[in-house]
C-alpha cells in the first residue's frame, strides 16, 4: 500500500466580498499518494485554483478565508501551521506552476538567477553552487545552457514554462500542483511540456496535483481523477473510472461535449446552461438547474458523497436510488 | 590535425563562458548609446567636477564672501567673466561656490527622501489594509500642506543650518516620493510572478527587496534624479525668501534673490545664476530619463 502525502478533508474556502459571501470551495475532500498524479477537471470557476491556492496556504485574506476542513501533509495539518512554518514548507515540499509562463517570471532577472532564488531560499547553498545547480536543472528541462543569463522576454511561451517548471522542481518538492500548465501555450509545445512533466515525474517521484479542464491533459498524465462543479467535488475515481464508467450526470456532460472521431454524430451535445454563480449558489444538488434527471428531491435535498465501487465516489441520488430514473446514460 | 574533445564540459566549466553581464553593466552600455543621456551626463560631470573643485582655485573669504565696493554691479569683462554683484563680488566665483551648496543639499536630501519614501512607500504597498491606513492617512496630513510652506515652517522652527535645510527638504518630499513608490509597489504586487514567487516560499521581505523593488526601481530611479533638480530648486527658492542658505554664503537661490533689485539694469546678477540652475536641472533630467530606458531590461535590442 502506497504512503498517502496529502489528504484533504473538508476544505471549505469563502470570499467576503461587498456583494456578498462567495462559496468557492465547498467541503472538498481530496488525497494524494506518493508518486501519484492526482487531476483536477472543471469549468472555469468551478474553484480549481482557489483549492490549488488553500493547498499553498495562498488564499489571499482578506477577503479569502479557509472555513473549515484540514489539509494533512504526511501528519502535519498545514492549517494548523503558522504563517512561516508553511512558507518554509513551500517551493521545498510543495510548488506551484501557475497558467500563464509570460507573467510568471521576473521580468528583471535572468532565469538562472530566479532558479538559483529558490534554491538558496530553502536550502544551504551559497550563491556560486546554488547557480551550477540552477544550470543543471535548465538542462533538465532542455534548455540550453548557453543561454541561462538571458531575460525572460528572450524565452519564447514554450521555454518560459519550461523555467517554471525548473523553478518548481528545484528544491525536489513532494508535491507539485500544476494550474493549467499547458492552457497558455499551442498544442505542440502543450505535448512537449506535457510529456516532460511526465518524465521529470517518474524520474523524480514526485507527486503531482493536475488542474485542467482538457480532459486530453488528464488521460495522458493523471492516476487519478476528481470532477468538480461550482466549488464541490462531484465525481472522483481512478483514471478507468472516470473515463469508462462515469457515474455523474456532469461528468457524462463532459466526456458528452468532447467530439469524438469515431462518431458520426450532427452536433455535439454540450451542457446546456452556465456554472452557478458562486455567491448565490442552488439549492439542494448544486447541478440541478442543468441536469436532465433534475426531480423535486434534487431541488431541496443535497446528495451525499458515496462509493459505488472501490475507490469510486459520487454525489447523485440517481445513484442512490431516490429517483424514479435509475440510470445515467453513458456520455450524454 | 588538431585533436577533438569530445568530453563535454561541466556546467562549472561552462559558466564562466556564460556569465554574462550584470543589470548594471547591462545598463552602462545601453545608456552610453543614448545620445541625450550622454550629453546630459557630459553636462553633468562638467558641472559637478567644476563646482566641486572649486575650493581648489577658490578662496572662500577673498574670492567668494569678501566686499569691493569699486566694483559693484561691474558688466562682465576680463578679469570678471561674468561680472560682478552688488557688492562687488565675482559671480562667476559665487556661482561656482554656491553650486556645491546647492547640488549637496539636493542629492542629501533627495538620498533621504528616497530612502524613507521607498521604505515607507513598499510597506503600505505591500502589506495594505491598515498599514497602508497608517502610513498614508499620516502621509496626508503632509501632503495638506503646501510641500514649500511646510519646509519654510521647518526651517524657521529649526535653525537655517545645512542639515537642517536637508531635513527640511527630506521631509517635504517624503509624502509625494512615497506615494509614488506605492502606486508601483501595488502594480508589481498584483503581478502574477510576485505569487509565483510567494508560492516558492520567498519570505516578504525578500519579495520586497529582491522582487519588487528593482522592478519599481527602473521608473522610480528617473523620478529620484529629476527630484534632485526639484530640490535645487526649492532650496534656492527657500534661498530666494531668505530662509535657506545664509549670507554671506552663496547659494544661486540667493544670488537670483539679491540680483532681483537690478534686474531692470544690470541682467548678468540674476541672469548667470539663474542659467547654472537651468543648465543643472536639464542635465539631471537628460540623465534621468537616461536611467529609466536603461534600466529596463525590455528595452535591450
Amino acid at each position: 500500500m502506497q504512503k498517502t502525502l496529502l489528504d484533504v478533508k473538508d476544505l471549505t474556502i469563502k470570499f467576503r466580498t461587498d456583494d456578498g459571501v462567495v462559496e468557492a470551495v465547498n467541503k472538498v475532500s481530496l488525497s494524494v499518494q506518493e508518486g501519484e498524479t492526482l487531476g483536477i477537471v472543471g469549468e472555469t470557476g468551478a474553484g480549481k485554483t482557489t483549492t490549488a491556492l488553500g493547498i499553498m496556504g495562498l488564499v489571499d485574506s482578506p477577503p479569502g478565508k479557509i472555513e473549515g476542513g484540514s489539509i494533512l501533509l504526511d501528519d502535519t495539518d498545514l492549517l494548523k501551521l503558522g504563517e512561516e512554518a508553511v512558507r518554509k514548507l513551500r517551493g521545498k515540499e510543495i510548488s506551484m506552476i501557475f497558467q500563464d509562463p509570460m507573467t510568471s517570471l521576473n521580468p528583471v532577472f535572468t532565469v538562472v538567477e530566479q532558479i538559483a532564488e529558490v534554491i538558496v531560499n530553502h536550502q544551504q547553498l551559497g550563491e556560486k553552487e546554488a547557480e551550477q545547480k540552477a544550470i543543471e536543472m535548465l538542462e533538465l528541462v532542455r534548455i540550453p545552457a548557453e543561454r541561462a543569463y538571458e531575460y525572460p522576454h528572450q524565452f519564447s511561451g514554450g521555454m518560459k514554462q519550461r523555467v517554471v517548471i525548473a523553478i518548481a522542481l528545484a528544491c525536489n518538492p513532494r508535491l507539485l500542483i500544476a494550474d493549467e500548465p499547458t492552457t497558455a501555450l499551442d498544442v505542440t509545445i502543450q505535448a512537449q511540456v506535457l510529456e516532460l512533466m511526465k518524465d521529470l515525474k517518474t524520474k523524480s517521484k514526485t507527486s503531482m496535483i493536475m488542474i485542467t479542464h482538457d480532459l486530453g491533459v488528464v488521460s495522458e498524465i493523471c492516476d487519478k481523477v476528481a470532477i468538480m462543479y461550482a466549488g464541490e467535488i462531484v465525481e472522483s475515481g481512478s483514471l478507468e473510472d472516470i473515463f469508462e464508467n462515469p457515474l455523474h450526470p456532469y461528468t457524462n456532460g463532459l466526456f458528452g461535449s468532447i467530439p469524438d472521431i469515431d462518431k458520426e454524430v450532427e452536433f455535439l451535445s454540450p451542457i446546456e446552461g452556465l456554472v452557478p454563480d458562486p455567491s448565490d449558489l442552488p439549492s439542494g444538488c448544486k447541478f440541478h438547474p442543468r441536469c436532465k434527471y433534475a426531480q423535486h428531491l434534487c431541488r431541496v435535498e443535497d446528495p451525499s458523497f458515496r462509493e459505488y465501487s472501490p475507490g469510486h465516489f459520487t454525489k447523485c441520488f440517481v445513484h442512490e436510488g431516490k429517483l424514479s430514473v435509475k440510470e445515467v446514460k453513458k456520455y450524454e | 590535425m588538431a585533436q577533438i574533445n569530445t568530453t563535454l564540459p561541466t556546467a562549472k566549466q561552462r559558466q564562466k563562458h556564460l556569465k554574462k553581464r550584470s543589470l548594471w553593466a547591462d545598463a552602462w552600455l545601453r545608456l552610453r548609446k543614448n545620445k541625450s543621456a550622454v550629453v546630459g551626463m557630459i553636462m553633468l560631470a562638467t558641472i559637478l567636477l567644476v563646482v566641486y573643485t572649486s575650493p581648489l582655485y577658490l578662496d572662500y573669504d577673498n574670492d567668494v564672501v569678501k566686499p569691493n565696493l569699486s566694483q559693484t554691479l561691474k558688466f562682465p569683462a576680463e578679469g570678471k567673466l561674468l561680472g560682478a554683484d552688488e557688492l562687488g563680488r565675482d559671480v562667476l566665483a559665487r556661482i561656482l561656490w554656491g553650486g556645491r551648496i546647492s547640488i549637496t543639499i539636493g542629492i542629501m536630501a533627495m538620498l533621504l527622501s528616497s530612502i524613507i519614501g521607498c521604505t515607507l512607500g513598499a510597506l503600505s504597498g505591500y502589506y495594505g489594509g491598515k498599514t497602508d491606513g497608517i502610513i498614508m492617512r499620516s502621509l496626508d496630513v503632509f501632503m495638506a500642506i503646501p510641500s514649500l510652506l511646510l519646509m519654510i515652517t521647518l526651517v524657521s522652527v529649526m535653525k537655517p543650518t545645512l542639515t537642517n535645510l536637508i531635513i527640511a527638504l527630506a521631509v517635504g518630499s517624503v509624502p509625494s516620493v512615497s506615494r509614488m513608490v506605492r502606486a508601483q509597489v501595488l502594480y508589481i504586487k498584483g503581478q502574477e510572478f510576485i505569487e509565483a514567487i510567494r508560492a516558492q516560499g520567498a519570505s516578504d521581505f525578500r519579495i520586497i527587496v529582491m522582487h519588487i523593488l528593482p522592478n519599481a526601481i527602473s521608473p522610480l530611479i528617473s523620478q529620484f534624479v529629476m527630484e534632485i533638480a526639484g530640490l535645487i530648486l526649492a532650496i534656492s527658492g527657500l534661498s530666494f525668501i531668505g530662509l535657506g542658505v545664509q549670507p554671506p554664503d552663496p547659494e544661486w537661490g540667493a544670488m537670483l534673490s539679491s540680483g532681483r533689485e537690478h534686474i531692470r539694469d544690470v541682467w548678468h546678477v540674476t541672469a548667470f545664476p539663474g542659467l547654472a540652475l537651468v543648465l543643472t536641472v536639464v542635465s539631471l533630467t537628460l540623465v534621468g530619463d537616461g536611467l529609466r530606458d536603461a534600466l529596463d531590461p525590455r528595452m535591450k535590442r
